[in-house]
Parts: C-alpha cells; structure tokens; sequence
C-alpha cells in the first residue's frame, strides 16, 4: 500500500505543479490592467516579418498608451484555430483574414461591420484599391482593411532567354507561345525542363479567364472556355508542365531549378528565390496580357471580431495598421506592396504595382468546395480525362452553393 | 494455460471472505472503480462530442451555432455528394491494403528482431526509426523521393510523378504509411510475444514441430488477442487517413480525387466551409460504419476469455 | 562466433548445419539492408541540417559546403531550450498518468466482473472511431469554458488516458494465466493490492511498450497543443510547435527544421533506447531457426 501512497502523492504533486503553470498564466494577463488590453493575430510569414509587426505593435503601444496590444502569431492550421475560437467566442480582438476566406466568415457572422467606425472617424477608404478593397466589402458593409497585397507577373530565367535569342518577357498570349515554342526549339532547356510551368490552379488560371474578358460571374461563357483551352493547350503541346510533371512542389521551384524558364507568380517568390536560388538570374515584368489587362489580388486584411469586448480600442489599432503611417512602417522592409495608393513601395515592384487598377480580388462564394472542385476538375482537364465544358458546368453548380 | 476457470468473485470467497453475493458486489465496486476516471475522460471528451455531433447533424448549423433544423436533409446531402462518396471508395481502398500490409510487415519484423540474433537491440531501434521522426517530415522526404526524378525513379526507371499521378498517388500513401507504422505494430507484436510462455516451444521443439509450424499451428493462434488490437486499433487508424492525404495534395485531395478521404471530407466542410451540420452527418456515418466494422471484427477475431 | 561454432563442430558437421549457416548470414545480409534503408530518412535528416538553403534543393548526402549555422540559429533564434523542458513535461506527466490509468482500467476490463463491462468496453472502443476534427469544437468551447485553455492543464486533462492503452493493457491481461491472481487471493490479497503486485509487475513488456509510444505520441502531438495553449504563448511552446515557426506558406527553412527535427527526436530516442530492454524478458527463440 506504500508504493500505492507514492504514486498517488506523485501524481497529486503533478497536478498541483500543473496549477502553479495554471496560475502563472493567469498572473502574466493582469499586469496590463490599467490599459485597455486588445489582442492581435496573425499566421506567420517568417521571422523577419513577424519581428516587424511586433516592432510595429511596440510603436503603437508607445503612441497610444491608454491601449496595450499583445500580439501574437498562430503557427499551424489558422483557419481551424480561428474557427475553434470564433465558435468559443474567445477570438482575437484583431487579426488576419484572407481574402478566400472572407466570404465564409461574413456570412457567418464572426467579423464585424467596419462602417459606423468608419463614418465617426473619417476615415478616407478611396485610398484603397477598390479590387483589393471589394474582396472584403458585401452588400454596403466593409468588413476590414486588406493590408497588403500582391497580383501576379511574369517572371524568367534571363540566362535561357538571351541564349535563346528573346529580348524581353513575352507581354501578350501571342508572345507568350512564341517565346516558348523558341525556347523549346532553341535547346537551352535542359533535359526534362518546359519553358511553362503552369500548375493545374484556378488561382493562377482565372487571371488569364478575367485577359479574356471572362469572369466567374459567367463561368459557362465562351470567353471562359477560350481562355481555359488556351491555358490547358499550352501544356498539351509541350509547351508547358505542370510542377508534378517537372518534379517540383511549385512552379517557383521550378523556375529555381531551372527546369522552366517561365512561370507567374507573386511578390513572394522575390524573397524566395533569393533565399534559396540566389545564383538564378530571375527578370520580372508585367502580367502577361490577353484582350484586355488583368491580374488576381492575393490579399489579406486587418478585421475585427464581432464578439470583440474593446471595439474602438480595435478600431483604433485596426485603421493605424492599415493608415498611411502604419502601412508605410510595414512597406519599409519590402515584404509585401502597399494596398493603399498614398503609400510607396520599396524599388523594384513596378511589374506588380501596375496590375493595381485590373485587379479582382481573390475569393468568391462556397470558395472551399467550390476550390476543391476547380483543382481536381483542372487535373482531370489537363490529363484529358474530363472535357472542358464538363468542369465549367461543375464550377458554375458549385459557385451556387 | 490455466485450466480452472473461477472468477475472482468465488476465489475470495474460497478464500473464506464471506458470502458469494457480498463478494460479487465487492468485485462489481472495485471494478467501477478501477474504470471510473477513465471512463470519465471518454466520456467528457469523446462520448459527448459524438452525442452533440449527432445532434448538430440535424441542423444547419455554424460557427456561432445553430441556424435552424433541417431533419435528415444534411445525411442527404452528403450522400449526394459525389465527392464523398468518392471519399467513401477511397479509404476503403486504402485500409484494405495498408492495413494486412502494415500487420504482416509489423508481424514479420518482431519475429526476426524476437529470435535469437546478434545485434537485437540495433535492429530493433533501425525499424522503429521511421515512427520515430515527426510524420510531417518523413511525408516530405518521402515526397521528394517519389518525385518525377526523385530517388524511386533514379532505381526502377521510368518518369512516373508518383503523388501527382491518379493512378498512385493513393498507393504511394500506403507505401508511406505501411513503412512508418510497421515500426509501431512491431512493438505492439513484440510486447505481445513475450507472453508467450518458453514451455510451449520447448514443447513445440521435443515433438519435432518445424518452424513454419510452430509459427503457424502455435504462435500465430496464441497471439489472438494481438491480432484483434492491431486489427481494430491500424484499422481504424486508416480509416481516419488525414495528414498525409493533407499534405501531399495541399488539402485538395487530389490528383483528381484520388485522395480525397472522409475526414478531410469533414475537415474541409467544418473549418474551410464552415458547415458544421453536413460534417457532423458524416462524421456520424463514419463512426456508425467503423463501429459496426469493429463489432464484425470483435465476433470473428476477438471473442474474449475476459474473466 | 558463427564461424568459430562451425570450425568446432568441422569433424562431425552434418549436411544441415551448412544450410543452417548460409541461411543465417542472408537473414542477416538482408536485416542489414533493410536495416540501413531504415536509416535513409534519418540520414536526409541529419545532413540537410548541416547544409545552406539554398543547398537543400538537391539531393545529396554530404553537404557542401558544410555549415552549423542551421543549428546555432535554431538554438539562439528560437528557444528551443523552454520548448523542450515544457515538451519534457507534459510527456513525462500525460505518460505516468496513462500508464497507471490504463494498467488499471485494462485490468479491470479484462479481470473483474461488473455488469456493464462488455457496453462499457465497446464504448471505450467507440472512442477511437470519432475524428479529432468531430470533437475539435465541443472540447475547445468546454476548456474555453472551464478556463483551462491558455495552460497545460486542459491538455494534460484530455490526454490522461487513451483508449488505445486501455485497450492494449486489457488484451495483454487476457494473456496471463489466471494462477497468479487466485494464489493471491488465497493469500489474502484485496483487488488493488493484486493488481499493484502481482498483475502490474507480470505486464512489464506492455508497460515499456506503452510508455515508449505514449511518450513519443505526446512529445509529437501538434495538434492539440496548437488549440489548447499554443496560441500567443511562446513560453509553453511545446517543440513541434517550436518547429512549426520554421515552415510559412511559400518557404519553409528546411536546415533549420530539420535540425530542430533532430533535437526534437533525440530524447524520444533516448527513451526507446531505455524502455526497449524490457523486451528481452523471459521469451526465446520464436521464428527463426537454422
């Protein structure tokens, strides 16, 4: 019976270190009692990004001192984390919201209307870009502030473009197919490398669907169909792969490999191809063109819970980060590109500035299914196992919800 | 083997401990007792979940709660739903494979490493390794291995994007995960053979049984219990397949569907569609198929000697 | 040793011994290859630690050139010091818990007699047919409730027994012949006093075994600490949180992961290496044979 007296002190001594950790928790959250407390969250983009904002956040609590914000970053899945806190209306005071997502938390109630705030503060909204701004706007309601953004460009391997003899980065559809049928001719590809790498992605195909005066509004369109063909058709001809087909994660590791030559991506691969292919000579020009300009805005904005306790208290942090001042602040390291149009980019972002004025946000209704469907169906279409009316007619049932 | 079959009950009262009834009583209290915390913990944290699950499956229902009810139509939806009735074709699949394979392989190590070689404790550790590696890591090196031009390609030829083809990328998963988790039924089967008492080989061995045999006639047979635990506990396991068909297809379960599996179903539908009331439904439909899978298994493999 | 056994045995070798002896040396040919394959992800791992980012684009064992700085990066960048000590301690305290809760509650399932038993397993068994992502909600709104979310104990409360152990425990059980339990009883001995001394002892094998997966399921847990504490608390990081800061949506710092992936894999390791002696109790000579 001894021993049985041991264990059960042993595991008595457990549960009550287990509250000293409890209480300690709880000691830390009323240092700041004085000052309204507010929260702010976010995923993590890397440390370099997150030291910043955190530099950011202690500016701000140095400013404005009747208000403290603790900031912290949510690792992992931030769409199930956020939802789990949504439903325990235990959310952050501020936080992140991505336009794909923003239409399934507003219709379900979680963020909160910015427009009486913005009324009693005058706070000027037209310095937005009204695409990036629309990804979060419904009905008259605006439902945060995007913070930044990026569309998509062209972007090249310079080295196998001279030896192939091309002066610039192709500029139109025609060009585009030019360019890549002579890289293919010119043999500067190495073995297994395309001169495209497009991956079987809406969120890279809908630009070329919006250069074709297509759009979501009528999927089944012929505009639609004729910018899908043109798409698809260029890697049926071997003039494109996609990144399973060239043994890469994505087509910026591609484009790092260099087993493409060409590939659209966002601001994002400046950074990477920097960090992990700083010996690939990398040229960045405008989004290529169809009939008429146009570019997907991957964008992220600064909401508000609904179920928030300190609302102007959010509301003040909220139109700081994304105002001239607080925008400019997080422009100063070149991570991202400013949403606002009174704020500067850091040198070398014109080939994505310019997209601003043709920009559609990214995100539209039932977005998680109807994603879903969108990559499988695009799958099936590149591989030849479905037609392309089919998987317009599924994204068309689908975008109904 | 034991070969009088008294309960515990009757071996107190032999024992002279008063009467049976008092006995039988005293044996229920102490068996309550034993199993009240945990049944406490199942019940706070898994029972009531999958009560309330159900009942959300009658709703439409989000993130802030209900909406309003809707009776059956969300099991309706669900079955309409193409895409999890494919999900459905999926894990079935996939379990009817990975599951033999990982039990056979798990098997078949504890053997060796059990016998008598040199070097037990290395081999041991060496087939273990896998499981021991976060699973978010080995999906990533496993993922560049079976690339296009990966290391699989480089030895048996051939241009196969093994994840990125339909007609694999299912079948590399159960590569992936029969290889991880064979280090984990080899435990549980190593456990399990040292039970087995040195008499009964020794008397395989006088009669002049051969190995084959003996693994066969003897072994096997004795490590019932085992079989039903690795059975129902791997199966269940690969019903529940999420993180590497997460990973590996981006959450899009593709290529083309090809893995898509039922809880990614119900992962994607609550926290990207927030949609609780058709997940819960499937989540249902889940839990009633396994368990009605796992009641087939117990009649046929686990019949118990439970005192 | 095998060749000094067959020179001894030169004058009197029958033809089996000869089959015998080229049977074991491809047994053992074969677990070494095996054996070694095993250890290919482990390598990866360890050589990608020493290499510069842009060096692990490719797939090469040794790395060149040959650098530390993934791993005093991870050391002094991020504080994989405390992220340790709180993985230690919530492995430590969820497996003791388990352990004990599930001996005990395994016995009882497979030992005494109550009515309800085979409903109550069968429950038991039910839990591990329902998704985290099912109860992900009910639980978080519950621990929110019960303030016990921000800290490690609503985590420690929702992981003090698993329906796996308990399971294991009950099968092992079943194995052990009843003679033991009645020479207790005969000598007096209560239920608990039965289970604590004669059962608990006899079940070492499952005991280790539980303890080496229970310790090395918690320290890899990364979804529920990630719900439960893992928001905005850097100081109760457990180490696959840690590690999760060094993958973000277009990059993941793989130098660096993989070098926090091997600290985070050495006291698992450890513990293996520890807990895997009790496997050599008692049994001898099961499969193969000459």
């Amino acid at each position: 019976m001894r021993r049985a007296f041991a264990v059960s002190a042993a595991l008595l001594s457990l549960a009550l270190l287990t509250l000293v950790v409890v209480a300690s928790g709880a000691q830390a959250r009323s240092e700041h009692a004085q000052a309204t407390t507010i929260t702010l969250s976010g995923w993590s983009a890397g440390k370099v990004e997150d030291d910043l904002l955190q530099t950011m956040v202690n500016d701000f609590n140095k400013t404005h001192p009747a208000i403290h914000v603790d900031y912290s970053v949510i690792n992992g899945d931030y769409a199930t984390a956020m939802t789990a806190r949504f439903a325990a209306r235990n959310a952050p005071d501020v936080f992140y919201v991505d336009s794909s997502v923003a239409p399934t938390w507003v219709k379900q109630g979680v963020l909160q209307p910015l427009n009486s705030y913005i009324k009693a503060s005058k706070f000027d909204t037209s310095k937005f870009y009204p695409g990036l701004l629309n990804a979060f706007k419904f009905g008259k309601s605006i439902y945060g502030f995007p913070k930044d953004w990026s569309p998509l460009a062209t972007e090249i391997n310079v080295k196998m473009f001279r030896q192939a003899g091309i002066r610039t980065a192709p500029r139109t559809w025609a060009q585009l197919a030019a360019d890549a049928k002579k890289l293919a001719a010119s043999g500067v590809l190495p073995a297994g490398a395309k001169p495209i790498c497009l991956p079987p992605d809406w969120a890279r195909m809908l630009a070329f669907i919006y250069q074709n005066k297509g759009s979501l509004a009528n999927v089944q369109s012929p505009a639609v169909a004729a910018a899908v063909n043109f798409y698809v058709g260029l890697v049926k001809q071997g003039l494109a792969a996609t990144q399973q087909q060239l043994g890469v994660g994505w087509p910026g590791e591609a484009l790092g490999k260099e087993k493409a030559a060409i590939v659209f991506e966002g601001n994002w691969l400046l950074p990477y191809m920097h960090d992990t292919f700083p010996q690939v000579l990398m040229g960045v020009s405008p989004m290529v063109k169809g009939k008429v300009n146009g570019n997907l805005g991957f964008t992220v904005s600064y909401s508000m819970a609904k179920d928030s306790k300190n609302k102007a208290a959010a509301w003040t942090l909220l139109s700081w980060l994304t105002g001239k001042v607080g925008m400019t602040k997080w422009m100063s390291l070149g991570l991202a590109l400013p949403s606002r149009t009174d704020v500067k980019a850091i040198g070398g972002r014109k080939a994505f500035l310019a997209a601003g004025p043709f920009s559609h946000g990214w995100g539209f209704p039932n977005f998680t299914a109807t994603y879903t469907i969108m990559s499988n169906d695009l799958q099936a279409v590149m591989n030849g196992s479905m037609t392309t009316a089919q998987m317009l007619s599924d994204v068309a049932k689908s975008l109904k919800g | 083997m034991a070969t009088t079959t008294t309960t515990a009950s009757e071996s107190l009262r032999r024992a002279g401990r008063g009467s049976l009834a008092g006995a039988r009583i005293r044996e229920a209290g102490w068996g309550y007792l034993f199993v009240l915390l945990p049944m406490a913990v199942f019940g706070l944290f898994f029972i009531y979940p999958l009560v309330y699950g159900i009942y959300i499956s009658f709703f439409e229902w989000g993130i802030l709660g209900k909406v309003h009810g809707v009776g059956t139509a969300n099991y309706h939806t669900i079955f309409h739903d193409s895409v999890f009735r494919r999900s459905i074709k999926n894990i079935v699949e996939y379990t009817v494979v990975v599951v033999p394979l990982e039990m056979a392989l798990g098997l078949l190590i504890a053997l060796v490493i059990n016998a008598k070689i040199r070097g037990r404790a290395f081999f041991r550790s060496s087939f273990y390794f896998p499981s021991l590696v976060s699973s978010a890591a080995i999906t990533a090196i496993f993922i560049y291995l079976l690339n296009a031009d990966g290391l699989l390609n480089a030895i048996i030829g051939g241009n196969r994007a093994w994840f990125g083809d339909p007609s694999t990328a299912l079948w590399a998963i159960v590569g992936l995960n029969a290889w991880t988790t064979a280090g984990t039924v080899m435990l549980f089967y190593l456990a399990a053979l040292q039970s087995i008492s040195t008499d009964v080989y020794e008397a395989a061995a006088v009669d002049g049984t051969g190995t084959w045999r003996t693994f066969w006639r003897i072994t096997f047979p004795l490590l019932k219990p085992a079989h039903f635990f690795v059975l129902v506990v791997f199966g269940i396991g690969a019903l529940k397949l999420f993180d590497q068909s997460f990973i590996v297809s981006s959450g899009t379960g593709g290529p083309v569907y090809s893995t898509y599996t039922p809880v990614l179903y119900i992962y994607n539908t609550a926290f990207k569609s927030a949609e609780f009331g058709p997940a819960a439904a499937a989540g249902v439909v889940m839990f009633v198929a396994i368990f009605l899978l796992t009641l087939f298994q117990r009649a046929t493999v686990g019949r118990s000697e439970a005192g | 040793m095998l060749q000094t056994s067959v020179a001894a045995n030169e004058a009197y070798v029958p033809p089996r011994s000869r089959r015998r002896v080229a049977g074991r040396l491809i047994v053992y040919g074969v677990l070494i290859a095996v054996a070694l394959l095993y250890f290919v992800p482990f390598a990866y791992t360890l050589s990608t630690s020493f290499k510069t980012l842009p060096q692990t684009a490719y797939f090469n064992l040794i790395p060149h050139p040959f650098t530390t700085a993934a791993w005093t990066s991870v050391w002094k960048d991020y504080d994989f010091k405390r992220y340790a000590l709180n993985s230690l301690f919530l492995a430590v305290t969820v497996t003791l818990i388990n352990l004990f809760l599930a001996s005990l509650g395994g016995y009882a399932f497979a030992r005494l007699r109550f009515p309800g038993r085979e409903v109550l397993f069968l429950l038991v068994l039910g839990t591990l047919m329902i998704p985290d992502q099912l109860r992900l909600i009910p639980v978080f709104v519950m621990l929110t409730n019960w303030h016990l979310i921000g800290n490690f104990s609503g985590y420690i409360l929702i992981s003090m027994v698993s329906a796996v152990n308990l399971f294991f425990m009950r099968q092992y059980f079943l194995t052990i012949p009843k003679d033991f339990e009645e020479a207790a009883k005969l000598d007096g001995a209560g239920f608990f006093k039965t289970f604590w001394r004669v059962m608990l002892p006899l079940a070492g094998p499952a005991i280790a075994a539980l303890a080496i997966l229970q310790f090395q399921g918690t320290w890899n847990d990364f979804f529920w600490p990630l719900i439960l504490f893992g928001q905005g608390s850097e100081h109760l990081y457990t180490i696959q949180l840690g590690l999760a800061q060094l993958s973000f949506t277009y990059q993941t710092l793989w130098p660096q992961l993989m070098a926090g992936s091997i600290l985070a894999l050495l006291p698992i390791l450890v513990i293996f290496l520890v807990f895997q002696r009790f496997f050599v109790a008692g049994v001898t000579a099961a499969g193969i044979k000459g």
